[in-house]
Parts: structure tokens; C-alpha cells; sequence
């Protein structure tokens, strides 16, 4: 099962820094995460797309396509907007 | 003309004297104030012949037009030398609140020549100034001096050395407002080369402004805008700069034991996360600003400003330690002594890998988070190894035989982006003016975070034109003076209007990033002046030639050369790297040479 890492913020609204979700696609993990922690949901989307500035990593790769396929194996990092220098 | 003072302060330390006399404004108003003004200023005065610790060196301090106005973040100042450490221009700008004070004074620069005889202090309170003798200060640590001078955040503000400047270490800073460094370079050096410990102003006027009704809409404008950007009002805030430790681990650019790995196993350990949940005191800022990113942090031992991300990456991630109160507790130690926590740390990172490899005979070894400050007092008051730590990695590493281990461009220590996993960032680093520096363009906003726009950051082809354009705005933002972090939530086209309305004069957007250009130029003039070349905009050869091994970075190395091919080509400088005399005359910088 895929799991997915959240950072900042997002780990007070899910109460946790990771969880296993299950799907097949980026968006379907996406869905279901957010189903179960509506508040990240609140966060990283806008009308049903990812959110400006929001980042997604596939295995440390920087993925904006929804459709993306995701493996079984799969590290997915959800960060909110986030900056600094 | 409202937004510049159009006065210099000239002192002369070799007699305790000084003089004024105006600005003048046709070069004010092509190179704007800050760094564009000290670039240009230290043209004519700071030649090849002079070493910088001589007392032929200058110190320049320079506000900008939008300084002290009340404009969001207009609190910033610069300093301009020639830098001890790497021989480059050297810009280097801080926050705080003494800017704004400098710029209440009445003045838009301040040149310092000459060396005193003795240690000397100087207090400016608008057009009086005097000269202390502080034989009884030298030897005295940044905070108890900058409260025994009498610091108040908003009416009297101090600037000074520590030990590090006042023993020449090459990466000295000059600290301002306790906790607030003019960092990077060693400009602390060159400072304490002059016998000055501190300046201490205290100014009464309130900077003109020529529209004031637009200048108020301005404000308001940018307010909602900085109120409305995730960044600026609640990612900065919340979890300040650390933050960035995280992600740059996760997507495998994090630089690790001396850049020998791209990712960190202790970087969770050490984030911003971390030291927001388990650390963190309140948020701090600097005046006039309304992001807050500052993190007041606290451990057993100390409480002070910080660490940002660089500092911690530095003492961390680079030196493979985990140990997050160690890292805030040298940085604290970093502030007090006036040393640069970026430099300070790559050094003593480079000097653990000489270590482990034999080529040192030292006990340094990565991991070990006891080792910082002892190291750090040492390279501040050059004692035993810290004598030669005290001026750097690439100095360092050279005199044991391994210059190839010092993670400088142009001898200046590179912060935390590893060029193998960020292509752009790598081209930015080997040809910033000032050597291995993150603020001269915004690379892992464009590269990493999607701002504005994500774009792939192991693209080559085409990469150089973002960082073409972000080394103008850099340079632009860098001579208004504001924080570059107001940019994050507020468009460069805004900054142009605001510098309008104060000054009066039309700026278009273009107009301000054409200065930076000219900013740009000229700074690589004075560099090329200086007899650096084309193999000068390089890399360590580890980037160049040593791919990560694992990670999401793994077969990456730096593919500069073709980057710096287009660069030079986008920058209509010829394959040497020299500005053609088509773009010289493009930017009016044609009598210069």
C-alpha cells in the first residue's frame, strides 16, 4: 500500500506525519486521504485539483498530474505552501 | 528628491574626521540605493592594488529609497567591501531595525576609510557624529556590547563586531539589532582591520515622500496581498525557514557531509517541524514587517532569534548532525562571536571529511555534536585549529593539500541546495558576483516549491534564462532595499509603484529590473577588474564529476558547462564571460571603462 508523508501543517490536521492509503493513482490516493482527514483537504485542494504552491512527490520527484500511476511500494510527500531561504 | 536623503557620510578613521556632501543623483537613480549604489560606489574607490584587511578597503553602508518609509520590510540595509575572503564584490544585507534608523539619520550612505590608530566607536545621531574610544570594548562579545550601547529596537540601534571581525577570521560578520548579521564574505573582517568595534545610530527625520495618498494605496494594496499569499501569512509565520529542510531531503538535495550525500537520515530530527513543536518560543520580526518569519528558540541553555534554515542545514545536514538543540545553541554562539553560521559550518564540515580521510590529523568527525562549539569559540579567537578555520574552507583545504573538499564557489562556503539535484541552482551558484550564495536569484522557489511556477529541476536546456532573470530581480529587490520574502506574496510590478511614489520619478517594471541588470554587470566588471575569469564561474569538482548514489538525485551531477554557455550567451557577454560592449552601452555602464 502506498504511504504518504505529510509535512508542516498538515500533520496537525491529520493528527499523524504518515499513513498507508490505498489506490492506484495519485488522485485516487489524494481522494481517499482527504476523505478520512477532511481539514488536509481543506489545505491541499482547490475545486478537486491540487492547490497553488501545494507539493506532491512521488518518491522524491516533484508530480502535478493527478493521473500518475502510484505502486504499491510508493512514498508519496504532501507539503503545504511552504518557503524560506 | 523624496525616497534618497542625497547625502553621503564620508569618515575617514585614520584622523576621526568627516564630511558630507550630496549624492549624486543621475548615478542614485540608475543604480536605485543598496547594493546597485555601494556596487558602483566601490568601483571608484577599491581597486585591484588594495587588499582588503588594508586600511585602503572600504566599508560602504547603504539604505535604499524605499528604507525607513514604513513600506512592508523596508528595514533592510546593505554593506559593500571587497571581500577578505573570496577578493569579489561583496554585498552583504541584513534586517533588523538599524537600516531604518541609518536612513533617519539623514544619510544615504556611509563610507568608512582609513584605519583608527586605536579601537574607536562611532555614535551618529542625525549630523552629529563622535568618536568613542573603545579600547575597553575590543574583546567584547556581540550581546553584552550591543545592550551596553544601549540598543532600543526603535529609537537607538547598534551595529558591531564580535572576537571573530576583531581577530580578522575572513568569515566575520557585522551584526546589527543583537541577532540580525550582515553576514556573508567576512565583511566582520574588514571592520576590524579599521580598529572600528561599532556604530551606534540614533536618527529624528522621517523619510520624505512624494506622493503620500498613492504611497498609502501602495500599502494597503500590498498588505492584502502579503495577507493573502499562504506564504507570506501563514507558511512563513508558522513554521519559519527550517521548514525547507524536509522538503529538500524528500526530494533528494539536501547537501550532506560536506556534499558527500544528497539526503540526510537526521534531517526529521533537525526541521522546522521539529523546532516549532518542541523549541520554538514565540515569532519575531523585523521592523515594519508583517510576516514574522524570525523564530525565537529556546533550549536548556539558551533563548535568541533563530536558527533559520541555512544555519541549521550548515551545523547539520553538512556536519551529518541531528542534535537540534546543539545547532540552535551554536548559532546563538555564532551571533554572539559575529560569525557567519553558513561559512562556519561548511568549514568545519570540510575540515571533518579531511579528518576522515586522513589528510588532518584532528579529532573532527562528522556526527559529532559536541565538537561545534568548541570549534566555533576556537575559530572566532583563532586558537589551535581554529586559527586556520577562522579563515575558511577553501583556504583550509588548500593548505592540506584537498582544495577539491571545500563546497565553495569562488571561496565562499554554498548554503544547503545540492546543484546535483537542481540544475539552476548549481548555475546560480557558480556565477553569483559574491561566490556560492542562495540570494542572488530564487532558484528553489522555481525549481522545488512552485513559485511561481514549478519547473523541472533537472532540466538544462533553457534553465539559464530563469536564472538570468532572477539574479535582475535579486539585484533589483537587493537596492530598493526590502526583503526578498515580500516577493513571495507581492509581484515585482508592485515594487515599481511604490518606488514611484515615493521618489516621484517613473519606474516602470522594467525600468527597476533593467537596474538590477545594470547591478549585475557592473558587479561582474569589478570581478573581471579583479583578474576573475571564466574558470572562476565553476564548481566544486565533487558536483561536477560525483553523482549521488542513491536517492531521488542518483546519476545527477551539475551539467554547468552547457549552462553556462547559454548563460553567457542570454547575458550578451561573449564566451569568456565578459560583457559585450553592446550591453555596456545598453546600460550606460560605457564610461566606466
Amino acid at each position: 500500500m502506498p504511504v504518504v508523508k505529510l509535512f508542516a501543517n498538515l500533520r496537525k490536521l491529520a493528527g499523524k506525519k504518515e499513513l498507508s492509503v490505498t489506490g492506484t493513482t495519485l488522485g485516487v490516493v489524494v481522494h481517499e486521504l482527504v476523505q478520512r482527514h477532511p481539514p488536509v483537504g481543506e489545505v491541499i485542494l482547490q475545486n478537486g485539483e491540487l492547490g497553488p504552491h501545494i507539493v506532491v512527490t512521488l518518491n522524491g520527484h516533484n508530480i502535478m498530474d493527478l493521473e500518475t500511476p502510484v505502486m504499491e511500494q510508493d512514498v508519496i510527500a504532501i507539503f503545504p505552501p511552504i518557503a524560506g531561504g | 528628491m523624496a525616497g534618497w536623503s542625497e547625502k553621503i557620510l564620508d569618515i575617514d578613521l585614520n584622523t576621526q574626521t568627516y564630511k558630507t556632501y550630496p549624492l549624486d543623483m543621475e548615478m542614485a537613480q540608475l543604480f536605485i540605493g543598496g547594493r546597485g549604489l555601494g556596487a558602483r560606489l566601490l568601483w571608484d574607490m577599491v581597486g585591484p592594488e588594495v587588499d582588503p584587511l588594508s586600511p585602503e578597503n572600504v566599508l560602504i553602508f547603504t539604505n535604499g529609497p524605499l528604507t525607513g518609509t514604513g513600506y512592508q520590510t523596508s528595514n533592510r540595509f546593505s554593506v559593500t567591501t571587497k571581500s577578505p575572503l573570496t577578493g569579489t564584490v561583496l554585498d552583504a544585507n541584513s534586517g533588523g531595525f538599524w537600516g531604518m534608523q541609518f536612513k533617519k539619520a539623514g544619510y544615504d550612505v556611509m563610507i568608512v576609510r582609513g584605519k583608527s590608530a586605536k579601537p574607536i566607536w562611532i555614535e551618529i545621531k542625525n549630523d552629529v557624529i563622535t568618536f568613542h574610544d573603545a579600547s575597553e570594548l575590543w574583546g567584547m562579545r556581540v550581546f553584552e556590547l550591543t545592550q551596553k550601547l544601549g540598543q532600543n529596537n526603535n529609537r537607538r540601534n547598534v551595529l558591531c563586531i564580535g572576537p571573530a571581525g576583531e581577530k580578522l577570521s575572513r568569515i566575520a560578520a557585522i551584526m546589527n539589532d543583537r541577532e540580525r548579521s550582515l553576514a556573508r564574505g567576512g565583511p566582520g573582517a574588514v571592520m576590524g582591520s579599521k580598529n572600528l568595534k561599532a556604530i551606534v545610530v540614533e536618527g529624528k527625520d522621517r523619510p520624505a515622500i512624494e506622493d503620500p495618498d498613492r504611497f498609502k494605496f501602495m500599502l494597503y494594496e500590498t498588505r492584502k496581498l502579503l495577507a493573502a499569499s499562504p506564504l507570506t501569512s501563514q507558511a512563513l509565520p508558522e513554521f519559519g525557514t527550517v521548514v525547507l529542510m524536509n522538503i529538500m531531503n524528500n526530494i533528494g538535495a539536501l547537501a550532506t557531509r560536506n556534499h558527500q550525500q544528497t539526503q540526510f537520515e537526521g534531517a526529521e530530527a533537525i526541521s522546522g517541524e521539529e523546532l516549532t513543536e518542541k523549541y520554538l518560543v514565540k515569532n519575531s520580526s523585523c521592523w515594519a514587517c508583517p510576516i514574522g518569519c524570525t523564530r525565537v528558540s529556546k533550549t536548556e541553555k539558551v533563548e535568541g532569534e533563530g536558527p533559520e534554515f541555512e544555519s541549521t542545514w550548515a551545523f547539520g545536514a553538512q556536519c551529518a548532525i541531528d542534535n537540534l538543540p546543539a545547532i540552535i545553541e551554536v548559532n546563538a554562539l555564532c551571533n554572539d562571536l559575529g560569525i557567519d553560521t553558513i561559512s562556519a559550518g561548511s568549514t568545519i564540515a570540510c575540515a571533518m571529511e579531511l579528518s576522515e580521510k586522513g589528510y588532518l590529523d584532528s579529532d573532527l568527525r562528522f556526527g559529532r555534536a559536541d565538537q561545534l562549539a568548541p570549534t566555533v569559540e576556537a575559530m572566532a579567537y583563532r586558537r589551535d585549529i581554529g586559527a586556520e578555520l577562522a579563515d575558511g574552507s577553501l583556504r583550509f583545504a588548500t593548505k592540506y593539500g584537498h582544495p577539491e573538499l571545500s563546497m565553495s564557489a569562488k571561496g565562499l562556503e554554498m548554503p544547503a541546495y545540492d546543484p546535483r539535484g537542481m540544475q539552476g541552482q548549481g548555475l546560480l551558484y557558480a556565477t553569483s558576483n559574491r561566490g556560492g550564495c542562495h540570494m542572488r536569484g530564487n532558484m528553489v522557489g522555481l525549481e522545488v516549491l512552485g513559485l511561481p511556477k514549478l519547473i523541472d529541476r533537472f532540466q538544462v536546456q533553457g534553465k539559464s534564462s530563469f536564472v538570468i532573470l532572477h539574479q535582475n530581480i535579486s539585484a533589483a529587490i537587493d537596492s530598493l532595499v526590502i526583503c526578498k520574502f515580500t516577493n513571495m506574496g507581492v509581484a515585482e510590478e508592485y515594487f515599481a509603484r511604490v518606488l514611484s511614489a515615493v521618489t516621484g520619478i517613473k519606474y516602470a517594471t522594467g525600468d527597476m529590473i533593467k537596474a538590477g541588470e545594470r547591478v549585475w554587470n557592473l558587479e561582474k566588471l569589478y570581478n573581471l577588474r579583479e583578474g576573475f575569469s571564466r574558470e572562476d564561474d565553476t564548481l566544486p569538482p565533487r558536483l561536477l564529476n560525483e553523482a549521488p548514489t542513491d536517492g531521488p538525485s542518483k546519476g545527477w551531477v551539475s551539467q554547468l558547462e552547457p549552462m553556462l554557455k547559454e548563460y553567457y550567451r542570454g547575458r550578451g557577454w561573449d564566451e569568456n564571460g565578459v560583457p559585450a560592449q553592446k550591453k555596456l552601452e545598453e546600460l550606460g555602464l560605457m564610461n566606466l571603462m
